[in-house]
């Protein structure tokens, strides 16, 4: 509150001794400064950069970690300083913070970063001054949605769409085009039909030439009118067709039936079925001419097929605040206008402007600067104020364009950057696969690596260390992951050598003639096999880390008439040759999954702890 | 926001007018320079400091005074000098000293008689420092009330104004205010 003129604060209580000689009551003792620490110097050290400050400054906010006790852990004993090891760029702001009582956020820091400083140091970002509080408010959205847009791709893009039924297969379908050949096939014929459709309307009306035995023109459709009819029947019956299947396959079917694309659907294809209804009633024919009109919103069907378009009805209705006021403003202008122009020109003789509502077409012509020319004013006071009509209507019309614009291309550039961090993604979760093989290839090589030296120590006595000896933090943490696979007495693999062993496992649980020693759960297996089927990913062999193993263990291959047994029983074809090498009795080998899939690996984990494989050599 | 800056007197030279170390002196330059970087404190300004220490309450007529108190030369802002030598009475004067300062703070023409009219001005804006939200509420006589009492103590001759000897005879009576005055020694 008053932090910020802490400084004066002396002087406020020395300046109280005026109330003293008026004063009721006796004073208060004041509070005593135990820590009457002389005002010193303080050195802050960020990453090498010196900051120096009094300790008095620092100790203006109590709960922030400067200002408190917390910054004794940081004190560094022999330089006697206090060492943080920061972005010393940014701390250049927390400390500006503490000296004048004013949180600026700097326009080229990332917002996250500048954000984890702050919570680092204690500082809550609210108190970031006005100056700067609207740009990082801002970036602070921008951030957030970019995240929520990350969150809401993985969730759609993730789920592989296995076990979907029939009905939410066919909106998947409809919604994402590109997820299947049939979708984008369907995707582009509808399109096609509905260019067809629109073109075959507006070739309707062209005057065709005459006929030999009629004296007037005739428009191609009434002369072709059997050819128009069948190729609207056709483009109605597609329309109809893939509305019913939309309806189907709608998870929320009243939901669908209420978004603005049924309706245009719907008002697509009511008139062609109106009018089968009542061709012959000639009464309702002029209703049933207008009702053809409606034909032409098959055009905004397109808007399914085109994102521009999506965007500039969203636009619209983002911008209807704008757009209310300007149909407001210039309603007011042309009532104005248009009884002033009629009162101006009443008197001339045979005018055009017979009443005020006749005006309103002189004015609106006039302020949107069309200016056809049929109604004129003839007095002078008429075009005086019609030249003033004419200026203040390119005003009142320029003046909401431009917020209508600078929203539209907010908006479109959003999409742009949506459309781009979608194609980025791929790049991305390739890069952590990548990323997470060569870890486990790391820890698979750290311990064949130890293996080997153990077993040759046996041997030869003679220790084989060829290779450069790898980080301490590596090794630190290699030997952690070995420590937890003692602990729960199962290994971990790599896919491949997961997904080769998890056939394996289902050849040998579908022969059942393996020792007893087999106690595997099979509806455990069989699910993370059928994973395995669904992620329709083909059977590999296992890869060269198991058989670089092989070389320092028993390598047995099963008995060959007990594998002919299990492939009598195959109705699966798989291939069997794997070189798997089998363990030595004494290792038993567990194949537990990395963590390299993740969404199964909790799953599978489970499944294989229960199932307690043990796979010797075939005896 | 003037283009007017000042510039204080050498330390040495305001060592000898006040009772501050040097030390002392460096501190109260860097808040006083850290708020006014002109080097000037004008009205306004003091009373935005000052009403920040009283948020409840309008502290800004009390400020109004106290800045005419120290401001000596009556010029309409104040120096780092004046600044420093009234807080040295203040802070580091004999107990004389603080009362003629009090006094001087009282007496609002400066005249060297306070009258009642004077009085009450100085406690109403008192009162006014307190805000609405008290307990017992301020009522609107509790001023005039306080004048009364402080008049009937400290004016001898009932003559209706108080004189700088019968105030500071008065307090030098009084045991409460005199051990007020030795509140505020160590707050620098």
């Amino acid at each position: 509150m008053a932090a910020g003129v802490a400084a004066w604060l002396p002087f406020a209580r020395a300046a109280a001794i005026g109330w003293m000689p008026v004063a009721s009551t006796p004073m208060p003792i004041p509070p005593q400064d135990k820590r009457k620490a002389q005002d010193g110097l303080i050195i802050l050290n960020v990453s090498g950069t010196k900051f120096q400050t009094w300790r008095t400054t620092l100790e203006r906010y109590p709960d922030t970690l400067l200002g408190s006790t917390e910054r004794d852990f940081f004190f560094h004993e022999e330089t006697s300083e206090y060492f943080f090891d920061r972005d010393p760029d940014i701390f250049r702001h927390i400390l500006n913070f503490y000296r004048t009582g004013k949180l600026h956020y700097p326009r080229q820091e990332c917002i996250s970063a500048y954000d984890e400083e702050l919570a680092f140091f204690g500082i809550i970002p609210e108190i970031i001054g006005d100056c700067c509080y609207e740009e990082y408010k801002d970036r602070r959205r921008e951030n957030a949605e970019r995240l929520q847009d990350d969150e809401e791709m993985d969730m759609n893009n993730d789920v592989t769409p296995v076990n979907l039924t029939f009905r939410e297969y066919l909106w998947r379908a409809f919604e994402n085009p590109h997820t299947s050949t049939l979708a984008l096939v369907f995707y582009y014929v509808t399109g096609f039909f509905i260019a067809i459709s629109v073109m075959a309307n507006v070739v309707e009306t062209v005057p065709c030439g005459t006929l030999p035995n009629r004296s007037k023109e005739m428009s191609c459709g009434d002369r072709y009118a059997l050819a128009f009819f069948c190729l609207d029947t056709a483009c109605v019956m597609i329309f109809t067709v893939e509305y019913l299947l939309r309806l189907i396959a709608a998870p929320s079917r009243c939901k669908f039936m209420k978004s603005v694309m049924s309706v245009i659907d719907v008002v697509a294809i009511m008139p062609y079925y109106i009018g089968l209804v009542m061709t012959d009633n000639d009464q309702v024919s002029g209703a049933f001419v207008t009702l053809r009109v409606f034909r032409v919103f098959r055009i905004f069907k397109f808007s399914r097929h085109s994102a521009g378009l999506r965007i500039l009805g969203y636009t619209l209705k983002s911008c209807a605040s704008e757009l209310g006021f300007l149909l407001f403003s210039l309603t007011m202008a042309i009532i104005i206008f248009a009884t002033v122009m009629f009162y101006a020109e009443k008197g001339s003789t045979a005018t055009k402007f017979t009443s005020i509502p006749a005006a309103f077409w002189y004015t609106i012509v006039t302020m949107t600067t069309l200016g056809y020319g049929d109604m004129v004013p003839k007095t002078i006071v008429g075009k005086v104020f019609g030249s003033i009509c004419s200026l203040s209507g390119v005003l009142v019309i320029a003046l909401p364009v431009p917020v209508i614009v600078s929203n539209f291309s907010r908006i479109y550039h959003q999409s742009q950057r949506a459309e781009k961090r979608r194609a980025q993604r791929k790049t991305r979760l390739a890069r952590i696969r990548a990323a997470k093989i060569r870890g486990t290839n790391a820890y698979m090589r750290y311990k064949q690596n130890g293996l080997l030296i153990d077993a040759l120590e046996e041997v030869a006595g003679q220790a084989l260390v060829g290779k450069a000896a790898s980080p301490p933090f590596e090794s630190q943490h290699h030997h952690l992951l070995h420590c937890l696979e003692k602990t729960t007495n199962h290994e971990f693999v790599d896919e491949q050598t997961f997904q080769a062993n998890c056939m394996e496992i289902s050849v040998v649980n579908k022969s059942g003639s393996r020792t007893s020693s087999l106690s595997s759960s099979p509806h455990g297996l069989s699910s993370c096999c059928s994973r395995r089927h669904r992620k329709k990913s083909s059977f590999s062999l296992p890869s060269t880390n198991n058989q670089e193993l092989s070389t320092i263990q028993i390598r047995e291959r099963p008995v060959s008439n007990s594998r002919s047994s299990l492939n009598a029983k195959l109705d699966k074809t798989m291939p069997l040759k794997c070189d798997e090498a089998y363990i030595s009795p004494s290792m038993v080998r567990l194949s537990a999954p990395v963590a390299t899939s993740s969404d199964d690996t909790s799953t599978a984990t489970t499944t294989y702890s229960q199932s307690n494989i043990v796979r010797v050599s075939a005896l | 926001l003037s283009m007017v800056r000042h510039q204080p007197e050498g330390l040495d030279q305001l060592q000898a007018q006040t009772q501050f170390t040097r030390k002392e002196l460096q501190s109260l330059y860097r808040g006083f320079k850290n708020e006014c970087p002109s080097g000037l404190v004008d009205e306004e300004t003091f009373k935005t400091i000052y009403s920040q220490f009283f948020p409840q309450g309008d502290a800004t007529t009390y400020a109004h005074f106290l800045f005419n108190a120290f401001d000596m030369d009556r010029n309409g802002s104040i120096r780092f000098e004046d600044f420093v030598l009234g807080l040295s009475v203040l802070l580091r004067g004999s107990v004389t000293e603080k009362l003629r300062w009090a006094f001087n703070l009282y007496d609002i023409n400066k005249d060297g008689y306070i009258t009642k009219e004077e009085m009450l001005a100085i406690m109403t804006s008192i009162y006014d420092m307190m805000g609405r939200y008290t307990l017992p509420s301020v009522r609107d006589d509790s001023p005039f009330e306080h004048v009364e009492k402080f008049f009937q103590k400290m004016d001898r001759n009932r003559d209706g104004v108080v004189t700088i000897d019968e105030f500071i005879e008065t307090c030098q009576r009084d045991e409460n205010i005199m051990a007020s005055m030795q509140l505020f020694e160590n707050v620098i």
